[in-house]
């Protein structure tokens, strides 16, 4: 029987991977896309300093390594079920059945759709499968789109589209109703940017950041964002603008949008059409944890990183015999995150396997996760430090409770 | 096209007006309100429209931070009943 099973070949699991190999454990790497590198191959953005992030190439670099370890690495096969049985672990794919003494999932993370009337028409996408499309298939998504939903993803990929040469005609909120929440609030979406605003090469939210430290100033902030946007990479970013309603009979024709007042309500009258014939939807990113939510491992909800994740402890160890967890699976974070995750991970599952693993390695790679996390340049959420210390509660709590889990 | 007329489970084609009602006249949780409007009951499992069914019951009853609202079950992808246990004849 193998050692270990990881499932997803994104940053988490290639680097789980490599080190589990190179401490000689017998690994078994499944994913269902065509291609190693998960959610890093879309990657590409300048870090302060000047130097440029590809995915496609750290991607690269991972798979090089792994291969160069002779990672077996099974692409196009997908897991739909997770079973813990007489001490192992069996993962059922839509090939066949494997079985392994420990599981690692390292599944990413997954978007949600906005509701905007007219969001099912064909030519609306995801901004990641724009992304995907665009940076790892080479395929344009359209002539002209509109992405609806302003945050650090979408607006990445804006840029990313804009590198490409895909005209972006403008980025704006999505109207508010149930579905969007906050994310239709001028001012919170406000508010949420100013924390990013080291990303944003605009001055007007750089300038911002300093000046808006209390709510008076934020609220004259958002009344005073000009109507027509501020343009990031020639970009218009519509704080006060939101779609109404996506256009078209067949196919995406164009959109509706209307001014909005600074806390989402539509003012009537001020409707326009801009005609695309592609949009994108981003209504952010969750923790993928499907198939440890099968297994009766807890789960705790944390907003801070994202969603619902399952219990874990720093070392990535679950309550659950021989089940791991690391990457966005987590909670949303960057890549690199991610893979000192991956890492830490793999030196666990090596050390409860009986390898020797000191403890003070292990220490020092939880440590590069949290000095990883503190430099990210790439942040999804503001308190991500205060979800991960929520957890770190929940575990400590969990482990005095001495809770037995029923799988 | 209005808010209310939009689908937001495509599988099962259950609008957002219907999901708004629902969860309006019973106070419903997620699961509840799936049960109910069949939201999220189609051949993705959910993946779609999760979060949205989530969110229009958030609105009407309180989430408990210690359960995924929307429970999964296996198979997690869609599958070919021949893949789940097919016995051949050879
Ligand atoms: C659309 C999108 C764009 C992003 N853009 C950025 C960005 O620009 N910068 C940044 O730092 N971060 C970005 N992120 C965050 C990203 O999730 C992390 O950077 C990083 O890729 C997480 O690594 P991971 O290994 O945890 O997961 P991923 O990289 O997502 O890899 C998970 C892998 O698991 C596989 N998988 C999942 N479920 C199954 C299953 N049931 N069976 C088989 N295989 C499965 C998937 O195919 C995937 O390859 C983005 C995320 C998304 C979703």
């Amino acid at each position: 029987m193998r050692d270990l099973i990881i499932i997803g070949s994104g940053p988490a699991g290639l680097t789980a991977a490599i080190t589990a190999a190179e401490h000689g454990l017998d690994i078994l790497v499944i994913d269902e896309y065509l291609k190693p590198g998960g959610r890093l191959l879309g990657q590409l953005y300048e870090e302060p300093g000047g130097n440029w992030w590809n995915g496609i190439e750290e991607s690269r670099k991972l798979s090089e390594r792994a291969g160069a370890l002779g990672l077996d690495i099974r692409l196009g096969v997908s897991v739909h079920n997770i079973e813990q049985e007489n001490g192992s672990w069996l993962v059922y794919t839509d090939r066949e059945t494997f079985e392994a003494k420990s599981l690692l999932l390292a599944t990413g993370a997954a978007e949600a759709p906005v509701a905007i009337p007219g969001w099912t028409l064909p030519g609306v996408m995801s901004v990641g499968a724009a992304q995907v499309m665009t940076n790892v298939h080479r395929v344009k998504p359209g002539q002209k789109g509109v992405i609806i939903g302003v945050n650090v993803l979408s607006s990445a990929i804006a840029m990313e589209l804009h590198i490409a040469g895909i005209e972006v005609a403008a980025i704006a909120l999505p109207k508010n109703n149930r579905v969007n929440g906050s994310a239709a609030i001028p001012t919170e979406v406000m508010n949420a940017l100013l924390h990013v605003s080291h990303m944003a090469p605009s001055a007007f939210v750089k300038m911002g950041s300093k000046l808006m430290k209390n709510e008076f100033m934020k609220k004259m902030g958002i009344t005073f964002y000009p109507k027509n946007g501020v343009r990031m990479w020639d970009i218009p970013v519509m704080l006060r603008k939101a779609v109404i309603r996506i256009e078209g009979t067949d196919q995406v024709e164009g959109v509706t949008l209307a001014t909005v007042t600074a806390d989402g309500k539509v003012i009537s009258g001020t409707e326009e059409v801009i005609g695309c014939d592609f949009v994108c939807i981003a209504g952010g990113l969750y923790p993928l944890a499907e198939l440890a939510a099968l297994t009766g491992c807890p789960f705790y909800h944390i907003d801070e990183l994202g969603g619902s994740v399952p219990l874990h402890s720093e070392d990535m160890r679950t309550p659950l015999d021989g089940l791991y967890v690391a990457g966005n699976i987590t909670g949303i974070e960057g890549a690199k995150v991610a893979m000192s995750q991956g890492k830490t991970a793999a030196l666990s599952i090596a050390k409860d396997l009986g390898k020797d693993i000191a403890e003070a390695s292990l220490s020092e790679a939880i440590r590069q996760i949290s000095s990883t996390r503190s430099d990210a340049h790439i942040q999804f959420h503001q308190d991500v430090e205060v979800g991960r210390r929520k957890l770190q509660e929940y575990w400590e709590q969990h482990a005095t409770g001495k809770r037995n889990i029923l799988v | 096209m209005t808010d209310r007329d939009m689908i937001v489970c495509r599988c099962e084609e259950v609008s957002y007006g219907e999901l708004v009602d629902t969860a309006g006249q019973f106070a419903c949780n997620s699961r509840e309100l799936k049960l109910r409007t069949r939201a999220g009951m189609g051949y993705c499992g959910g993946r779609t429209c999760r979060s949205s069914v989530d969110a229009i019951a958030l609105a009407a009853a309180e989430r408990d931070n210690t359960q995924i609202t929307l429970k999964y079950q296996p198979p997690v992808r869609p599958v070919h009943f021949g893949d789940l246990g097919a016995i051949s004849n050879d």
